[in-house]
């Protein structure tokens, strides 16, 4: 063989290889971006349907709009318009990320440039993260309905900004380490306060990196279900929660309706992710891999 | 990154550490002991007013299979779903490392599952393995023959279902992970190898495997620690069914707590729980704290 074709054969086994997984990943993405647009007497048919027909907005109008559709089919379920959870959702994901980021730049600047904490006790600090929610979940529940604070934005609020702080640390920080302190230096010889050097010297630089772990603990605080699931009656549901609403007496689970609300909470999602996709090692990894 | 001088300024540090953890840290191992060593249920009155039952609650779960069922079934999820994601993963990265027509749409695809709201993950899949679903109409088209898994019905179905969702889910945080430790690889040794004449299969093994060590240790450490408290996809898709076979410890956990409102007994389940996470949790973070000096020296810069 010659090597002309051996690259072409590598070449063409790399694409087969790759299509494998991209069918895998976009087949189920695919099913529920259909779904969404089926009307309710193909939800469940066998054998399936693959392609809408016909195509139809009623899933979107019924759950968003809270019209009144395809009742011929769908008789027994509670019917909510998601726009209560959509604004819960943006309260809490917006100001609890917004919080985390903040108190995230103070620490990662301290710990960056002053030593506040050394950077062992700051990783020791990750394994409050690394605990699985869910042994906690007993504990804060009761601690914070007698606080009173159970079913109120200021709970997930504050549970959401204390479990997303490593990440809002450790990324903020490996951002701040690339700017040079020679920098900061010049600037206070030419006799710039300390603030302003952080204000004007130092933000700019780490500007695109602050919003990228903006972005980043935006998805985590918006996909957040299990401490959203136990910290909200009625009050504060968020659009996770209501996600397993859409159930009817008698026809099961609704997949169209269901399906047409999780393309609401998911696009958003996606399109963050995909405009910070550079960024996005640095944020699971903590900083500690960069591109 | 140099340090600058400024001890005064340490202790500003120290609100943003110490008050989670005074309102949040020892509240809540207040409450967890507390309740742990008491008898209370949700519809048992206030809760201060609970019988003190020593170590009855912890009596009561290291008595029943169930709880070790439960706890064996996490290991075995995330164990195997860790090392599924890492080897699709790494094969993914491998395949992607140099450029290609077409990689950052390979790449953008490849992402997506990670951005997906898990709840939402676990809908989605559900509609695709019942049993009179499109994966079964798939796989009957595949094989030519009639196949009607029931994949929530029988044991081994539903938890390989469960696994495969985990890898579905979480396979890109390796794969990103991999990809920008094969991206940010010195390329000197690799040289080195080839004009020494090492064969490509050597120079993988020799050179670029133990390169990427710290970055496969830090992949696995934190997708394994992860996958131990997984619990929305899990709950959506199966709710710990059929019987308790795909029961994983998180599953198990909010049963006992939130739908027999056991909260004694879940309370010392998750003491128990904590313990044993908290000694791999501290193991795994010495592991990386080892890895990471290596990682920063040939990828943080």
């Amino acid at each position: 063989m010659t090597k002309d074709a051996k690259r072409r054969l590598r070449s063409v086994g790399r694409y087969a290889a790759l299509g494998v997984w991209l069918v895998i990943v976009a087949f189920p993405l695919l099913w529920a971006v259909t779904t969404s647009f089926k009307p309710p007497y193909q939800w469940f048919t066998w054998p399936p349907t693959w392609i809408p027909n016909p195509f139809t907005l009623n899933n979107y109008r019924v759950v968003w709009l809270g019209e009144l559709l395809d009742t011929q089919y769908v008789q027994s379920a509670s019917i909510q318009t998601p726009f209560f959870a959509l604004v819960n959702s943006i309260i809490i994901a917006g100001t609890s990320t917004l919080l985390s980021v903040i108190f995230g730049v103070l620490v990662a600047y301290g710990v960056s440039r002053y030593g506040m904490l050394s950077e062992r006790t700051l990783f020791r600090l990750l394994i409050l993260r690394m605990v699985p929610p869910i042994v906690v979940v007993v504990p804060v529940v009761i601690y914070y309905s007698t606080l009173g604070l159970s079913d109120t934005y200021l709970g997930l609020i504050t549970i959401y900004v204390v479990t997303t702080l490593p990440y809002s640390v450790w990324m903020t920080k490996s951002f701040i380490d690339e700017v040079p302190v020679e920098m900061e230096q010049s600037a206070e010889l030419l006799g710039a306060s300390r603030l302003r050097t952080i204000w004007e010297v130092v933000f700019p630089l780490i500007r695109s990196g602050v919003v990228a772990t903006f972005m980043f603990i935006l998805i985590l605080t918006w996909s957040e279900y299990l401490m959203a699931l136990v910290l909200s009656a009625t009050n504060i549901s968020t659009l996770p929660v209501q996600l397993n609403k859409y159930e009817g007496s008698t026809e099961g689970r609704l997949y169209g309706w269901q399906q047409a609300l999780a393309m609401g909470v998911t696009v958003p999602l996606i399109v963050i992710g995909y405009a910070i996709h550079k960024h996005l090692v640095r944020g699971f990894s903590f900083g500690m891999l960069k591109r | 990154m140099a340090r600058r001088k400024g001890r005064r300024y340490k202790w500003t540090i120290l609100p943003v550490v110490s008050v989670p953890i005074l309102f949040l840290v020892v509240p809540i191992i207040f409450f967890q002991v507390y309740f742990s060593l008491h008898q209370w249920t949700a519809y048992l009155g206030e809760w201060w007013q609970a019988d003190f039952v020593g170590l009855d609650n912890f009596r009561d779960v290291l008595g029943e299979s169930r709880f070790y069922l439960s706890f064996l079934r996490t290991l075995i999820f995330a164990g195997s779903s860790t090392i599924l994601c890492l080897v699709i993963g790494f094969t993914l990265a491998y395949l992607m490392r140099n450029p290609f027509p077409g990689r950052s749409l390979f790449y953008l695809a490849f992402i997506t599952p990670m951005l997906i709201v898990p709840v939402a993950i676990g809908y989605v899949f559900e509609m695709l393995l019942v049993q009179k679903g499109p994966l079964n109409q798939l796989l009957s088209w595949l094989t030519g023959q009639e196949i009607q898994v029931a994949w929530f019905a029988e044991a081994v179905p539903a938890f390989v279902s469960i696994i495969f969702i985990e890898v579905w889910n979480w396979t890109p945080f390796v794969f990103i992970l991999m990809l920008a430790g094969l991206a940010s690889m010195p390329k000197e040794p690799i040289e080195a190898a080839r004009v020494l004449g090492a064969s490509p299969l050597q120079i993988f093994f020799h050179v670029q495997v133990p390169l990427l060590r710290p970055v496969i240790f830090l992949a696995l450490i934190l997708r394994f620690l992860e996958a131990l408290g997984e619990y929305p996809k899990v709950w959506s898709l199966t709710r710990g069914g059929p019987g308790s076979y795909t029961e994983t410890m998180p599953v198990y956990l909010f049963i006992t707590s939130w739908e027999h409102f056991n909260i004694s007994k879940g309370a010392a389940m998750s003491y128990l729980v904590l313990l044993v996470v908290a000694v791999i949790v501290y193991l795994c973070i010495r592991l990386l704290l080892r890895e990471k000096r290596t990682l920063e020296m040939l990828y943080g810069r």
